[in-house]
């Protein structure tokens, strides 16, 4: 059998804002860390993956174009994914299938965002139809806040749940050296903090931040040879949902539930909470981390807010969920989704530091964009 | 086979569409110290000091993967190596006295240009922090070859552009959204399309259903009053808003439509709403004077009470 | 049908495709109308259903569709409601060296690769010069065109060439995209015609440029246990390869030498020479372009790619015209796939093709595939 393995990882220390470097330079050093994580040089990648958030969060369109000589990439296969916040995972995703494909043996995948340069809220809002609704848009704030008001009175998921996530997020963070939000808050004051699109108040937001990622993927067989801590892929998908399909549900991410389904067949999990050690999950706003519990199978449906208050996803508890922090901790969106894998390999591999949970051996990574529409999941394992 | 009917008429206008965004970029060490020292009139590139290459403009790490490099100063002459026209601009490709590549910018002024003449730097006037602060190259006076220097006294690298990016878009109707939006404008009516597979009906229309891929059939008429589904409370200013915050978004299920539309919803005591609205409460369209075809034909929505 | 292992790498084939007509302006129709149109069409006849399909890869731009994510508003449109989809925002040939991955791993069967654009509702220079580095080639106006042109003057340099070289380039293309069914606005232009219209970017002239057109295309990956199942004239993809130049317009060498790596890549895969295959449909942007590129594809020397367009090889260049009268920008080189196949499918060439897509100002980076029958 043989599968794809992470053989190494790299992040930038993600800021509010590096005015010390350009988009080149940010993406060039995730990658220098991931391929030395890796005891590997670019002459020994054989494809790179670029992923970043949609063109208009900067001003260049078709950036691989241009971060390709920073990368050391010169003549290689390069190519970019895009996903809306999905970015990192996706091209994750499509990197795994140039190595199971029998493309390329060795590919390195980098994701970014350099989200100070730009206006995020507007240039988010154009991602709704021109003729049916982009005048009202408030950027994916905006729907995903009535969601979350929607799911409160069928599901639970109260303000206080939310704010318990976002407690715990920024606990874990201070272990994080990536991570950049560096504050300690009482439910209280996430409950007061200012309303941006109530029920989403200032302190459920992830910060803006600038930060790249990225992981050198290689087959199985090839992974011993350059590194002795990599993590297996067990099982990833990505599932899509159409934004205007009639049933479409804001209770449940049904795409979500239907990509962990066929992750958790692929890495024989039947009893996910039980089975996993620590999930790591992409949470745009802290309401969202609620829903995953509940499409991941963590809990039944409108068990997310006993699940939060009862401790069980502290990095104390049974079913750790975020312990890097999340994106609570550090939001360079079109990387978050890949960080999310990185913590998930880190976290197996031993090598998470102060925020490592003790003997894990089985990580998820969730991660998610567009119009809540796009869903990604990913389980590894130690090998 | 889809067969947009060339004769359907649609007297609805392409939607102009523009999206503008500002944007504060950062050049990077290499890029803001060649630009700032282009204000100083000055042409700054960078030298290996691993392999000695020597590049133009000022970069951050060399082609040959170093990142030990120091700033030069160069000659503002070079050699013409290719250069095209298009309308009134003419860029070409120099090759700077001791650069080891050549340098993309423009030629200026008239002259009979030829691939190997000697070029040499023309300055603007007044430097705006941009790389046109270097206007262009023109044919050399006389030949002065200086070679790459250390770069003494640098300036502070510039380190943010301020920059926009304004696309400007004409989308076009289609049969579906046409129907949807003629409608709108002259009857003020609703309308959505049925899928006789899953019983839907999509607003907007289309020629396929999303969810089950079928050919949508027959137009239903859709209510303007529906169910609010869900709600916010925006409080958030940014830029490119086009309502001042606070007010409330709205996604409404219209009644006979399957799929919801984004709204705002008026009339309501904001500081209240967090306690008094619910999703389930029926809502109702209120309607501007005139009409053009547009979603905005609908003004907002109001709280649709029983009258007793 | 999900596994996490691979052993060895299944055989892809086109089963399928479909095209909308190509024109200057589909001022009727949506995106998503001509999306879905063409997944209708590349899927009915085909012996599959939408619930047959496994996952959709995707290539659009949100610079050119006017929205951010355009793939999340058009999944509907696309087939794509609860099934695997991911968005390669570059040329479709892209898309499809996904596909071809996923399938070749073992992990699913059916795909639907798809392309489009509307270049009618965007600028094509916006598209171009927002992919221009923004801090010193975008503010002195470098774009495609002029990316082009010095290519073009540094050919004809090279090779001690004229501009008649690049018009009768551009009159061969025209020709054979006047009889292309899939182009109803498409007449043959003559030598002299080419020569009177005004500078593009000089040395090239405005009828030398691909013109801009609106459409979508699909191609139906299979594996080759369902392959055999829907058709009898399977279309094997049997090498691919890809490679990328600098970002840096004034390092690169004036010929396309990343496409010559992507060129050797899948031809290597495929075992074969490109002197043996008797088909091939090139991108490009405007003429000079498809000469760097057939030449640095190995089928012609530098500077005799001409020859090509005078039946003086075996080879035959751009049966369907190629891009230069039809340019469906990110679509193009999913154009020239589902073009090739089906001429091998009709019997033309000697069973093998080979396709080429390329992406970037100057065309920086380049995608090839070889495709048998």
């Amino acid at each position: 059998m043989n599968h794809v393995a992470i053989v190494g990882v790299g992040q930038t220390h993600h800021q509010r804002r590096r005015a010390d470097v350009n988009v080149p330079g940010l993406v060039r050093e995730a990658a220098l860390r991931a391929l030395a994580d890796a005891n590997l040089t670019m002459d020994d990648i054989d494809s790179v993956v670029v992923a970043s958030g949609p063109v208009l969060f900067a001003a260049v369109n078709q950036p691989e174009k241009w971060v390709v000589d920073a990368l050391g990439a010169r003549g290689k296969p390069v190519v970019r994914i895009t996903s809306g916040g999905g970015t990192g995972f996706a091209g994750a995703l499509a990197g795994y299938y140039q190595v199971s494909g029998g493309f390329a043996k060795r590919v390195l995948v980098v994701a970014y965002d350099k989200l100070s340069e730009g206006a995020l809220q507007y240039s988010i809002s154009s991602l709704y139809d021109p003729f049916w609704g982009r005048e009202f848009a408030v950027g994916i704030m905006g729907f995903s806040a009535a969601y979350w008001r929607a799911r409160m009175d069928v599901l639970g998921h109260t303000e206080e749940a939310a704010a318990h996530v976002v407690v715990k997020n920024l606990t874990n963070a201070q272990l994080n050296p990536f991570a950049h939000v560096r504050k300690n808050v009482t439910v209280e004051d996430v409950m007061n903090s200012a309303p941006l699109a109530w029920p989403i108040k200032l302190l459920d937001v992830p910060p803006i931040s600038d930060g790249a990622a990225a992981v050198v993927l290689s087959t199985e067989s090839l992974a011993a040879k350059s590194t002795q801590a990599s993590a297996i892929i067990r099982g990833i998908a990505y599932c899509a949902e159409a934004d205007n399909a009639p049933q479409r549900s804001m209770l449940m991410s049904e795409p979500l539930a239907q990509a962990a389904r066929t992750v958790y067949r692929a890495a024989g999990i039947t009893n996910p909470r039980r089975q996993l050690d620590v999930v790591e999950v992409q949470e745009p706003y802290s309401c969202f981390e609620l829903s995953y519990y509940e499409s991941l199978g963590l809990c039944s449906p409108g068990g997310a807010a006993d699940l939060i208050t009862s401790g069980a996803t502290l990095r104390s508890g049974d079913i750790p969920v975020n312990a890097s922090g999340g994106c609570l901790g550090a939001n360079p969106i079109g990387a978050a989704g890949l960080i999310r894998l990185i913590e998930a390999a880190m976290q197996v591999t031993g090598r998470a530091g102060e925020h490592q949970i003790p003997g894990a051996k089985l990580a998820g990574a969730q991660t998610g964009g567009g119009w809540a529409n796009l869903r990604g999941f990913a389980v590894v394992s130690a090998d | 086979m889809y067969q947009a009917p060339d004769t359907f008429l649609s007297d609805l206008a392409p939607l102009q569409s523009t999206i503008s965004l500002p944007y504060q970029l950062t050049p990077g060490r290499g890029t803001g110290t060649f630009l700032s020292e282009l204000g100083r009139k000055r042409l700054v590139g960078s030298r290996c000091l691993d392999c000695q290459r020597v590049e133009l403009p000022a970069q951050d790490f060399c082609s040959c993967g170093s990142s030990h490099l120091e700033m030069v100063q160069l000659s503002h002459q070079g050699e013409l190596r290719g250069f095209t026209t298009k309308i009134n601009t003419t860029l070409a490709l120099i090759r700077i006295d001791g650069v080891d590549c050549d340098f993309l910018h423009r030629l200026v002024g008239e002259a009979t240009w030829e691939i190997g003449m000697r070029v040499q730097a023309v300055w603007a006037d007044e430097p705006k922090a941009s790389v046109l602060d270097l206007e262009g190259f023109k044919p050399a006076l006389e030949t002065i070859k200086n070679s790459p220097s250390p770069l003494t006294d640098p300036a502070a690298p510039m380190d943010v552009m301020k920059t926009s990016m304004t696309l400007h878009y004409q989308h076009a109707h289609g049969p579906y959204y046409g129907r949807l939006f003629d409608e709108m404008r002259e009857s003020g009516r609703i309308m959505g399309i049925r899928c006789p597979h899953c019983q839907g009906v999509l607003l907007p229309p289309r020629e396929i259903c999303d969810v089950c891929f079928t050919k949508t059939a027959t137009w239903a008429d859709v209510k303007d009053s529906g169910v609010l589904q869900a709600f916010s409370v925006i409080h958030l200013k940014f830029v490119g808003q086009t309502r001042e915050p606070p007010y409330v978004y709205a996604e409404i299920i219209l009644d006979g439509a399957s799929t919801k539309i984004i709204h705002i919803l008026d009339g309501v005591d904001i500081a209240s709403v967090p306690k008094t609205i619910k999703p389930g409460m029926r809502v109702k369209a209120v309607w501007k004077a005139e009409r053009r075809g547009s979603l905005s034909d609908i003004s907002h929505f109001i709280l649709d009470t029983p009258k007793s | 049908m999900a596994s996490s292992s691979f052993h060895t790498f299944r055989r892809v084939g086109i089963v399928s495709s479909a095209q909308t007509n190509w024109r200057h302006s589909w001022s009727q129709a949506q995106h998503i109308d001509l999306i879905s149109s063409a997944v209708n069409k590349a899927l009915n006849g085909s012996g599959l259903r939408i619930e047959d399909v496994d996952f959709v890869i995707d290539s659009g731009s949100d610079v050119l569709d006017g929205r951010s994510i355009s793939n999340c508003g058009f999944l509907g449109a696309m087939g794509a409601h609860h099934k695997e989809e991911s968005r390669v925002e570059d040329d479709g040939l892209w898309a499809a060296q996904y596909g071809v991955n996923k399938i070749a791993s073992g992990s699913a069967d059916v795909g639907l690769i798809i392309a489009y654009a509307k270049p009618s509702e965007a600028s094509v220079d916006q598209f171009h010069s927002t992919i221009a580095e923004p801090f010193c080639q975008r503010p002195i106006g470098f774009d495609e065109a002029t990316a082009q042109g010095f290519l073009a003057q540094a050919y004809l340099r090279r090779h001690g060439l004229s501009e008649k070289t690049f018009a009768e380039v551009t009159a061969y293309a025209w020709a054979n995209a006047s009889i292309n069914p899939n182009l109803n606005d498409v007449s043959a232009i003559g030598i002299d015609q080419i020569l009177s219209s005004p500078f593009a970017a000089t040395p090239l002239r405005e009828l030398m440029m691909a013109r801009p057109v609106d459409g979508a295309v699909v191609v139906v990956l299979t594996s080759e246990r369902v392959a055999a199942r829907v058709t009898h004239t399977p279309v094997w993809i049997t090498g691919m390869g890809s490679s990328m130049d600098s970002g840096n317009y004034a390092m690169r060498d004036s010929t396309f030498s990343a496409c010559e790596i992507a060129s050797k890549a899948a031809h290597r895969v495929a075992g074969i020479h490109p002197k043996d295959i008797g088909l091939v449909e090139v991108s490009a942007t405007s003429a000079v372009s498809e000469l760097l590129t057939l030449e640095a594809l190995g089928i012609a020397e530098a500077g005799c790619g001409i020859g090509l367009y005078r039946g003086e090889h075996k080879t035959v260049v751009n049966l369907s015209g190629g891009s230069l009268p039809a340019w469906p920008v990110f679509a193009t080189g999913l154009v020239r796939l589902a073009e090739a196949s089906d001429r091998l499918v009709a019997g033309k060439g000697n069973r093998k093709a080979i396709v080429h897509a390329s992406s970037g100002l100057g065309a920086q980076s380049h995608c090839v595939f070889i495709i048998e029958a």
